[in-house]
């Protein structure tokens, strides 16, 4: 079998040199009660052609989804990824590598850290972050328990707003502490900031809000930072289309302390899901109970600039049961596909890009609504916005799909009292001829 | 490896040593314990007034590759925290039994020093 | 080597867009005052070029499976097959919204019902969900469903056994899942001390976290009676699948009485380590466990596969469903090796450690006088005499073309000491052991006429030492040369 590379004469080479006459003598100890009984009950060994013939055959009962333009977002974003992200992510020197235990061996590791430690530090404004977690919905359940053990209080505050998996993922990780979660409902699109107000008090941990929300409303963080603050509470603000950041005012201008991200959009595609890469980031004198690795820059002997991992002591293989977090392996290959991206398009080509989302998903709104077949109020939006509509919405799917494009989301299936409401997405990929055939599919 | 041992101090098994003056201990970590955890970069800034029963945790201690709870030797109270040390965590590989103290504490129950080990019982406890 | 920021220049490109066809439509128009940004963020501006070059020479700098010998013990090093890395880059599972209505990804979902099924032949669970991030995650997952499980019974638990060599995450994880760790030692046979077990389990604790083989490699052959011990208090048993490699067509861990399995497919299923991720850590559970599955799980129904969210859930640990393109290379790693070669993949992982252990073992007294699994763990202990830490000895490894192995870890006194953990994998090759274990043995000696040479390693590296002191004391956490203070 060409992955496992002795032969038959080594192997025996070998247990001689062990001292064993059969491999059964290395493991005798192994109670017979635990023992395989034959063979595992799985396919014969696929030849590689074989492999690539079945599986190939099953990636086609999916639909042709690279001839698909997207309409679809809440969460996952189809953008453009240029090739060159696809080249960086494929050097074996970076995706057979592992964890930099020895920076020696390891300083590209740790220098593209330290590269998308500082991309996201200015497009957050955060003092310190840290660049891979493992997507935003467990990013902020750990933003959650960090502001739990920052301020010694077991109350949030969350808008009902935050995507709904980033709010069960929250639910789940905060469940054995005790924690009490007050939900707030929303106003046309925005969260009741009223609501917000009434509910708050100095049991009151964190604030939690997500810009763009899971509606693609733009909240005013900073209103909810100055309510939090005067309670003694911090704000965490959520941001799950990063791509947003390059239009929008940061978390750290709007006085978030903890900004807990989704960098998908910047050069990863959607790949059914995962792998994304979540990040978590905060002010100067909360970077101690920050979870997840975090490279920074020293001297080696010689007194050259040398990158290491570094405050560890946060970290399970030091702290074990009182480390920040349990999380050992995290998403770090995606941080290559973050670099390239933003090295690539630098701040005129992110303000282009958000820029062209924006004047998109507005261009679609617009025109949609004046068919009259879709209506909705106006709020304050980035790429997504919410339309109610009066269309047959199974028949609309259908001729969307065969036109190839595929669906806004049904935002029922996430919130059952939103019937008839679609939660359309565009990004810089669909083009103002192909928003005009949309209007034409949907209203025809 | 011959470590540093002060004579007339009370030594624990978790490598603390504590000078006794009055009902007042000056609590520190040991030369062999500052070896062990190489370069300290952050001592955590106790709570004066903390009331700690015997081994229990007064605080904490990081170095590069380790972390280390500081148990207090005996039960009481801390009345005083070495800020030199807090703001200086080198000073504890430096100086472990002199200027890299950590923190004081009022001895609640002087029972409880007959527990503790002396510098030659530690001494032959920490033997290499 | 130069930051990519300090490679800027004023007004280089190195994208392109579409041409912006809105005309008259200005972002003020529709982005409110309150969240408009009034400037760009400072970003480097360099060309395509420097892009690829600066990639490329990151690459000269670091150094993975495909470059050599990479016997990190307890991280499963083995080679990451190409043909898989392309069957997850085909476009129409690149593509696919996760959102999309199921009709259209019946793809997707094949390839996750068909890979559960896989691992649960060769676990003998009955149930898994392909949804966490990574073992850490899989354990939390697992220890969530733990407490669970007796909170529906009306009879919460509050500790979890672990033992003293166990991984860091595993205490970590029980914690974030509200335990209260309880330690059980290690026996002089680097084993559970089966006795100590006895007096700690009890009916307020969810079970025990249990590696096997653990980390020193060992493999357990109490397991039996560890089993016994936890169910008759009516515990569960929890397995830490990290080190599966040694047992695949062995052992499997069902048959050994465990009631929740987490699985590294990035280490034993070849996914690939990308340089600390993304993995995943599937967790597979018995029958009386599986309605507190996070959803959703991917269920046929009438030769259609569809979501189901199981009745009980602890919730959900991310978003969507999993990381979909390590599974497309887990599934056809297990296709790849088949019936015929699952046990080889053990044997032979089994076999490259003992063949280390047994050449080495003069030099480097092992921690543990007898056979390992798939990973040995031997000591630097004896040439502290010397001066030398074992830190030296990795050092100097890298000057003979090595990554060297895992280092401190395992590290429970007096045994496992000043250790050196080498896990060769299966796709290692004699010659290649032959040249570790060679250089393994000058070092030995280099140690004791040149310590020096060892104290000062590495010689040939890009960089040397760095000080992760002052790294820590003085951190420097971004780039801030270039921006205006």
């Amino acid at each position: 079998m060409r992955y496992i590379t002795n032969t038959k004469e080594q192997k025996e080479e070998m247990l001689k040199e062990i001292g064993v006459s059969t491999f059964e003598g290395i493991i005798k100890c192994i109670p017979d009660k635990v023992r395989v009984r034959g063979e595992l009950n799985i396919s014969l060994a696929l030849s590689e052609s074989e492999l690539f013939e079945k599986i190939n055959g099953i990636s086609k009962k999916n639909i042709d989804f690279l001839s698909m333009k997207t309409l679809i977002g809440a969460g996952s974003y189809k953008h453009y990824v240029p090739e060159v992200v696809r080249t960086v992510v494929s050097y074996p020197e970076f995706y057979t590598a592992y964890t930099p235990y020895q920076p020696e061996l390891s300083q590209g590791t740790l220098q593209n850290m330290f590269e998308v430690q500082t991309h996201l530090a200015r497009l957050t404004e955060m003092d310190v972050v840290i660049p891979s977690m493992y997507d935003g919905a467990s990013s902020t359940a750990e933003a959650v328990l960090m502001a739990m053990r920052l301020t010694h209080k077991n109350k949030i505050i969350i808008s009902s707003l935050v995507h709904p998996h980033y709010l069960e993922t929250i639910r789940t990780y905060t469940e054995p502490h005790g924690l009490e979660i007050s939900e707030v409902q929303f106003d046309n699109m925005l969260t009741d900031i009223s609501e917000v107000e009434k509910v708050i008090d100095d049991k009151t941990a964190a604030v939690v809000i997500q810009s763009p929300n899971f509606l693609g409303g733009v909240e005013d963080v900073k209103k909810y930072s100055e309510i939090a603050h005067s309670k003694g509470a911090l704000l965490i603000q959520v941001v799950v289309e990063s791509m947003s950041l390059g239009v929008l005012k940061s978390a750290g201008e709007c006085g978030a302390d903890i900004v807990a991200g989704e960098a998908q959009s910047f050069g990863m595609n959607l790949n059914f899901g995962g792998p994304y890469n979540g990040y978590i980031g905060t002010r100067q004198g909360f970077i101690r109970q920050l979870p997840g690795r975090i490279a920074g820059e020293t001297i080696d002997k010689d007194g050259k600039r040398a990158f290491v991992m570094t405050m560890r002591a946060r970290e399970q293989d030091i702290r074990r049961e009182k480390a920040t977090s349990n999380i050992c392996s995290n998403h770090s290959l995606n941080l290559f596909a973050i670099n390239t991206y933003l090295s690539l398009l630098g701040p005129n080509g992110l303000y282009e890009v958000a820029s062209l989302n924006t004047k998109g998903a507005h261009y679609l709104r617009a025109n949609l609504i004046k068919t009259e077949k879709f209506k909705g109020s106006n709020y304050p939006f980035f790429n997504e916005f919410i339309l109610k509509t009066s269309v047959d919405i199974e028949a609309m799917e259908d001729k969307l799909v065969k036109n190839e494009f595929l669906p806004p989301l049904r935002v029922c299936k996430f919130m059952p009292t939103l019937e008839h409401h679609l939660l359309f997405s565009v990004t810089e990929v669909l083009s103002k001829k192909d928003l005009d055939r949309v209007v034409e599919i949907v209203a025809g | 490896m011959e470590y540093k041992v002060i004579e007339g101090l009370y030594y624990t098994k978790g490598d603390e040593w504590m000078k006794v003056e009055g009902d007042t201990g000056t609590v520190g970590i040991t030369d062999y314990a500052q070896d062990k955890l190489g370069d300290v970069v952050y001592v955590e800034e106790a709570t004066v007034g903390k009331k700690v029963k015997k081994d229990e945790v007064a605080l904490t201690v990081e170095s590069v590759k380790a972390a280390s709870d500081i148990n207090a030797p005996v039960s009481g109270k801390v009345t005083e925290i070495n800020k030199g040390a807090v703001s200086d965590s080198k000073i504890l590989n430096k100086d472990p039994y002199g200027a890299g103290w950590l923190f004081k504490i009022k001895i609640e129950n002087p029972d409880e020093l007959k527990e503790l080990m002396d510098a030659k019982a530690y001494s032959a406890y920490r033997k290499e | 080597m130069k930051l990519i920021y300090e490679k800027s220049v004023k007004g280089r490109v190195g994208y392109s867009l579409p041409k912006d066809n809105f005309d008259g439509m200005q972002l003020e128009q529709y982005i409110p005052d309150y969240a408009l940004s009034k400037e760009k963020k400072k970003l480097p501006e360099v060309s395509e070029v420097d892009v690829v070059r600066h990639f490329t020479a990151l690459t000269k700098m670091n150094y993975g499976v495909d470059t050599g010998f990479y016997p990190l013990g307890s991280c499963t090093m083995k080679y990451n097959p190409k043909i898989n890395e392309r069957l997850a880059a085909l476009d129409r599972f690149v593509y696919a919204h996760p959102l999309s209505d199921e009709q259209y990804v019946q793809g997707s979902l094949e390839i996750m019902y068909e890979l559960e099924e896989l691992l649960k032949e060769i676990t003998g669970m009955d149930r898994f969900t392909l949804s966490p991030a990574a073992g850490a995650q899989g354990e939390l997952t697992g220890t969530l469903i733990m407490r669970k499980y007796f909170e529906t019974l009306g009879k919460p638990r509050h500790k979890m056994i672990i033992p003293d060599s166990a991984h860091g995450t595993n205490p970590a994880s029980s914690a974030m899942a509200g335990f209260k760790v309880v330690e059980v030692k290690s026996n002089e046979n680097g084993t559970v001390d089966i006795e100590h077990l006895r007096t700690l389990m009890d009916e307020d604790t969810a079970g025990m976290m249990l590696t096997n083989p653990n980390t020193a490699g060992l493999f357990d052959d109490n397991i039996v009676g560890i089993a016994e011990i936890i169910h008759e208090k009516e515990g569960l048993l929890y397995y830490d699948g990290a080190n599966l490699n040694a047992l695949l067509g062995i052992v499997r861990p069902s048959d050994a009485g465990f009631d929740v399995v987490q699985l590294n497919l990035h280490k034993t299923f070849s996914t690939p380590h990308g340089t600390g991720g993304p993995g995943v850590g599937a967790v597979g559970v018995k029958k009386h466990l599986k309605a507190f599955l996070p959803g959703p799980l991917i269920c046929k129904k009438n030769s259609k596969f569809a979501f189901e969210y199981p009745a009980k859930s602890i919730g959900r640990v991310r978003a969507f469903y999993g990381n979909f393109s390590a599974l497309v290379k887990a599934y056809a790693w297990i296709l790849s090796i088949g019936k015929e070669h699952m046990r080889e993949v053990a044997e032979m992982s089994v076999i490259n450690a003992n063949y280390v252990m047994a050449k080495l073992k003069s030099y480097y007294r092992p921690a543990y006088n007898r056979f390992c699994m798939h990973e040995c763990v031997l000591t630097g202990r004896d040439y502290k005499s010397y001066g030398i830490k074992t830190l030296d000895i990795a050092k100097r490894l890298m000057d003979y073309g090595f990554h060297p192995p895992t280092i401190y870890f395992p590290h429970f006194e007096p045994y496992a000491e000043e250790t050196i953990m080498i896990e060769p994998t299966e796709s290692e090759s004699k010659e290649t052991l032959d040249e570790f274990i060679e250089a393994m043995i000058k070092i030995s000696e280099e140690a004791k006429t040149n310590p020096e040479t060892l104290k000062e390693a590495p010689h040939s590296t890009s960089v040397r030492r760095g000080d992760e002191a002052k790294a820590t004391l003085e951190p420097v956490l971004k780039y801030t040369n270039d921006e205006n203070k």
